[in-house]
């Protein structure tokens, strides 16, 4: 038979469901006889509870999780250091092999698949000149813009003739819609979402008259 | 038929290689991210875990070919977790961890009452954890939150089962005096103070 000198010596194993059945069993079998003992377990298992409260409450941000994703399973950080030795050498040569002018088809394709290949809509800086998504359209196929109703739309040039669209959000207002700022040179931070030539705007810098920052 | 299946996952990971890896890490480890977030902050306070919680994912994706998925993931990233913090700990402090001895005499009472159907108490209950020895505090946090049993703590912690017991006994000792003191302190706060006339 238990007393309350042996249930005390195992009460956190008692509380924390560590002692063997047969322990259990008198332990039980001490605690329905003894109140002094029964809250003593009770207090035990009071601060047990204090403490997953106090603990629990306690969410990661979502950033966190995020980072942590990139950090192990994005795709620069999954392929092994040959890998990429491997892919910037095949890059090289593919940039090399752009001077013959035969090539130069077979190269931008190439060059457009290794990107999207490893797209990964992590965080770029991007620079380029701004202008009217819809006037360009117009201009090199035809479109019917409707910014004479509408108002224009901002979208970034970059120097390699691509234009990106640049996708709503707070810090993307001026860059959409402020037609001042278009034929201006301008520097994104944010995130690229390569096959859908978009890019989510964190901030920007106006690099002509005076460089601004914005955000 | 442990064996069995770590053989399949190591020859899986043999042929299909880096995409099967993240795959059964997206799985097995990344769903572990709030407790070890939630243990990360306990251990080096709301500052620092994120950047903790990073290293111990980043040590653990890089290890993972030596989880054994018949195991829990969770206690293998508390480990981890352990590992890391004390690596930083003893690069950040002078102090070393406490070093206990297995054989402690378990002390047999509890002498606290009525202390928590208090408010703000989990305010207290942190404040005590953040006094308590960083063993005694990771034992208690690892038994009461994450409910490891003793032989994961065990593990973890790379100590005896017996050191684990006093640990959890000796911790939930010093906790349960703390919380009663700040509980108290404030009591005799909140007193109303009598005056005393004094005599012209």
């Amino acid at each position: 038979m238990m007393d309350c000198q042996n249930l005390r010596e195992v009460l956190d194993l008692y509380v924390d469901g560590e002692l063997s059945p047969e322990a259990s069993v008198q332990a039980e079998a001490h605690l329905a006889e003894c109140l002094a003992c029964r809250r003593a377990a009770d207090c035990l298992r009071g601060l047990r509870q204090a403490v997953k409260a106090a603990v629990s409450q306690y969410q990661p941000a979502p950033q966190l999780a995020n980072r942590v994703r990139e950090s192990t399973l994005s795709p620069w950080h999954r392929r092994p250091a040959w890998a990429l030795a491997v892919a910037a050498a095949a890059l090289l040569i593919v940039a090399f092999a752009a001077s013959a002018a035969q090539l130069r088809g077979t190269v931008a394709n190439t060059l457009e698949a290794v990107a999207f290949r490893l797209d990964d809509s992590r965080s770029v800086v991007m620079e380029g000149m701004l202008l009217c998504r819809d006037c360009q359209l117009k201009k090199e196929y035809g479109y019917r813009a409707m910014c004479p109703l509408k108002g224009h739309h901002g979208a970034l040039q970059t120097k390699d003739g691509k234009i990106w669209n640049i996708l709503d959000g707070d810090a993307a207002e001026d860059l959409i819609h402020n037609s001042a700022l278009l034929g201006r040179t301008v520097r994104i931070h944010g995130r690229c979402f390569r096959r859908a030539s978009s890019l989510e705007v964190d901030s920007y810098e106006i690099l002509e008259k005076g460089s601004q920052a914005r955000s | 038929m442990a064996a069995s299946k770590l053989l399949q996952v190591r020859l899986d990971s043999l042929f299909f290689g880096q995409t099967l890896r993240a795959k059964h890490f997206e799985r097995d480890a990344l769903p572990h991210l709030p407790a070890v977030y939630r243990m990360a902050r306990q251990l080096v306070g709301v500052e620092s875990a994120d950047d903790l919680v990073q290293e111990t994912f980043l040590r653990a994706w890089k290890y993972f070919e030596t989880f054994d998925p018949t195991t829990n993931c969770r206690a293998w990233l508390f480990r981890i977790l352990r590992n890391v913090w004390i690596s930083r700990w003893r690069k950040s402090r002078l102090e070393l961890p406490l070093v206990d001895t297995g054989a402690e005499q378990i002390e047999p009472y509890y002498d606290w009452e009525g202390e928590f159907l208090r408010e703000e108490l989990s305010a207290d209950v942190e404040r005590a954890l953040s006094e308590l020895l960083p063993d005694y505090r990771l034992a208690i946090l690892l038994a009461d939150v994450e409910d490891c049993t003793y032989e994961e703590i065990a593990r973890i912690m790379e100590c005896p089962i017996g050191t684990v017991m006093s640990r959890l006994n000796r911790g939930r000792r010093m906790l349960a005096r703390l919380i009663q003191a700040y509980g108290d302190a404030k009591a005799s706060k909140n007193q109303p103070q009598e005056f005393v006339r004094r005599k012209p």
